[in-house]
């Protein structure tokens, strides 16, 4: 069985052969969806694994496809209102999964989150907070961008507290990330639920294993701190 | 006397005192750029309005001496003051002593002060001559009071609907002149023939001055009826001029009309840039899309911005949608160097939905200055490279921006919701730059001393001279003009900011 996480794409248009060409490089197992002859026909050529629907929105045709609770979709249909309905018949036939959907304007983001899109990203309102990003905070937006593209030295690290580690069972404040010289940004401690707490909110936290911290620093001491956790942990 | 002129001439011209000086008046007086040039118009309105005030309630009333005093001596004394500045920073006379000097030094010929003065002269009465100028001079001339109610034409020189008034009829110039000599004929061809005619038997008209008024109280509709025919070729007459009268006056009418119809466009156009023009900080966006939608949405710049949209119908729906909007083509020149000025910081960003027309912009926009930072949209990665070489400081691929946030989601998704909320500042952290600035009381003091913890911040990083620095030692000074990368709250933030800038303690 391979242990690549398989993620079902459904259209291939523009946009979607960049994001199934950027999925390819870091290793995903891709499935592409479309029921245009033309379309589907680029993908094959691409060397992608695709399946031709007839009509995508009959879901006695979608059944079929095998979706695991596990699997993440992408919608990124052309047209829009097909696009939507889409995300909604995916999302009643697997209530589980991730569904990532592209949006093309303000009005339709609000309807693919209204049919259980777990993410939209809406391509107008990403560029349009990053030139906002450019002029307010543009040291700011180096910053977090060279995260994503890790052309920095400074990155996120996160980390899981193993059972027996040297966090396990530790109150955070009392804790000092500065001998490691990183800084501790949140932390998403399942006692609280699953939602990410920063740590300026200054709420105590006592982690416990399988807690995950979140912690900004230089790669190189976010690898020695990580093999700190590790042999700690052994 | 030759060498004397030459001699002051040059001096003048390396004196930075008098430079400065002579440029300090010139904006104060005529650069309306000068955003601050405001509050001297509105001193000059109020010393017009109360020469005015004086002159009308003296009419009837018996006015204090005082206001007369200030009125008489004061006031015409200001005005003197302010012709003489006026005339001085008109033109530069030493620049033309040096022209004739150079002129003749290269063609090894005598320098002729005469010439020269000539010179000097001419363009100093080029200004004595223009219609503003004439008032001002006759406004101060002290012969005779009633001719004080001349100041009021003052108020055209700040008043920008007469200006614009004149500009519109002078885009007409030729029509109006036109109609302006036939009317001059008709009036002419019926106030000699009434003359003619009834100069003997109408005890009303007793000169030609009589006749050519009643012309033309007849021709212009008005008739006060205080002069009549009293013959029946006069009646004739009358009716005659009457007619052509009113299709003259009607087509003069229509004329106006359809040139400020033509114009209104502009002149709201030129307004919006007026304004924006007066801030030293502002962002022109180019192209009306959902994007700039967005954009706005998400931050309106403090109204700070103006947009231009080449497509009426468009440019039309955004002016609806109450956005600052100028139908205009950012690609050409002259409108983008409209909004050229000396001490405004611009910012262009290209939303136009064609990247051969954004480039187009991004260059025109850099052409006209290279401290215009520009942020275009590109539509793919390869075009993203053709914006760097036209010079964009910042390109935006949207499919691409989209892209790396798909891949954060999928791969990242604790790194992405963090992201997410840094930025949108949605949920508990933001990240902000605080600017330290001179004042702030934090300058001087080390990082240590600073209980980042109880203002519930987290200092990321230090920004100093284009250096940044991550976790910066605790043991460092904070300097002026450093910029701090802090995460928290947006109202802790808020507060820290207010803070450091001693409004709160």
């Amino acid at each position: 069985m391979s242990l690549k996480k398989k993620v079902w794409i459904f259209g291939y248009s523009k946009e979607s052969k960049m994001i199934a060409s950027s999925l390819k490089d870091v290793n995903f197992d891709i499935n592409i969806v479309e029921s245009n002859d033309k379309n589907s026909n680029d993908a094959l050529l691409d060397g992608f694994k695709t399946m031709v629907l007839m009509d995508i929105t009959n879901d006695d045709e979608l059944e079929p496809l095998g979706i695991e609770p596990n699997d993440y979709i992408i919608c990124v249909m052309d047209d829009e209102h097909l696009n939507v309905f889409l995300t909604l018949s995916l999302r009643s036939m697997c209530p589980e999964n991730e569904i990532i959907s592209i949006s093309h304007s303000i009005y339709t983001t609000q309807k693919l989150k209204m049919a259980g899109a777990s993410k939209v990203i809406d391509l107008y309102q990403v560029s349009a907070n990053r030139i906002h990003s450019i002029f307010k905070k543009p040291i700011a937006t180096k910053i977090l961008d060279s995260f994503i593209s890790s052309s920095y030295d400074i990155s996120f690290g996160e980390f899981t507290i193993a059972k027996g580690s040297c966090l396990d069972g530790i109150i955070l404040e009392n804790f000092d990330f500065s001998q490691y010289n990183i800084i501790l940004v949140g932390v998403l401690d399942w006692e609280l639920g699953d939602e990410f707490i920063f740590s300026t909110t200054n709420i105590s936290h006592k982690l416990d294993a399988d807690d995950i911290i979140v912690c900004i620093g230089n790669n190189n001491d976010l690898e020695k701190f990580e093999k700190k956790l590790k042999m700690s942990s052994k | 006397m030759q060498n004397f002129l030459v001699k002051i001439a040059f001096f003048l011209y390396r004196s930075k005192g008098y430079n400065q000086t002579k440029k300090f008046f010139y904006d104060y007086l005529e650069n309306n750029e000068k955003a601050t040039k405001h509050y001297i118009d509105l001193f000059f309105i109020f010393l017009i309005l109360f020469s005015v005030f004086d002159l009308v309630h003296s009419v009837k009333n018996e006015t204090p001496y005082w206001i007369v005093f200030v009125d008489y001596y004061i006031i015409t004394t200001i005005f003197i003051i302010e012709y003489i500045l006026r005339l001085w920073v008109h033109g530069s006379t030493h620049h033309i002593i040096i022209r004739e000097h150079e002129k003749s030094k290269f063609l090894q010929t005598n320098f002729s002060s005469k010439d020269t003065i000539k010179n000097i002269l001419l363009e100093k009465w080029q200004y004595i001559k223009s219609p503003i100028a004439l008032i001002d001079l006759i406004a101060i001339i002290p012969i005779y009071r009633e001719i004080r109610i001349i100041r009021i034409f003052k108020l055209t020189r700040y008043i920008r609907s007469v200006k614009q008034f004149f500009d519109v009829l002078k885009s007409k110039y030729f029509e109006l002149m036109t109609l302006a000599i036939l009317l001059l004929f008709v009036i002419g061809v019926a106030g000699v023939s009434m003359y003619t005619l009834e100069g003997n038997i109408n005890s009303k008209i007793n000169s030609l001055l009589d006749a050519f008024y009643w012309a033309l109280i007849t021709a212009t509709t008005v008739g006060y009826g205080d002069i009549s025919p009293v013959s029946n070729m006069g009646k004739i007459i009358s009716m005659i001029t009457a007619v052509v009268g009113l299709i003259i006056i009607a087509f003069g009418t229509s004329l106006m009309v359809s040139a400020f119809f033509e114009k209104l466009g502009e002149i709201k156009d030129n307004r919006i840039i007026d304004e924006i023009k007066k801030i030293d900080n502002f962002v022109i966006i180019c192209g009306y899309g959902q994007m700039t939608k967005m954009l706005l949405r998400e931050d309106d710049f403090d109204g700070k911005y103006i947009i231009i949209e080449k497509n009426p119908d468009v440019a039309k729906q955004g002016a609806k949608d109450g956005y600052n909007i100028i139908m205009d083509d950012a690609s050409k020149h002259n409108v983008l160097e409209k909004f050229k000025n000396s001490y405004s910081k611009i910012s262009l960003i290209c939303l136009v939905n064609n990247d051969i027309e954004n480039i187009y912009i991004t260059l025109n926009a850099k052409s006209i200055s290279k401290d215009i930072m520009v942020v275009a949209r590109a539509s793919n990665a390869s075009m993203e490279k053709k914006f760097k070489i036209a010079g964009a400081d910042n390109v935006i691929v949207p499919n691409i921006a989209a892209n790396t946030m798909l891949l954060t989601a999928i791969n990242n998704p604790i790194m992405y919701s963090a992201m997410h909320s840094l930025l949108s500042g949605k949920n508990a952290a933001y990240l902000d730059e605080i600017k330290v600035l001179g004042y702030d009381n934090i300058v001087g003091k080390k990082i240590a001393d600073i209980d980042f913890k109880e203002y519930k911040l987290l200092l990321i990083g230090l920004k100093r001279n284009d250096d940044f620095i991550f976790n910066p030692n605790r043991e460092m000074v904070l300097e002026s003009d450093d910029t701090l990368l802090v995460m928290g709250l947006k109202i802790s933030i808020e507060y820290f900011h207010r803070v450091i800038q001693g409004s709160l303690s």
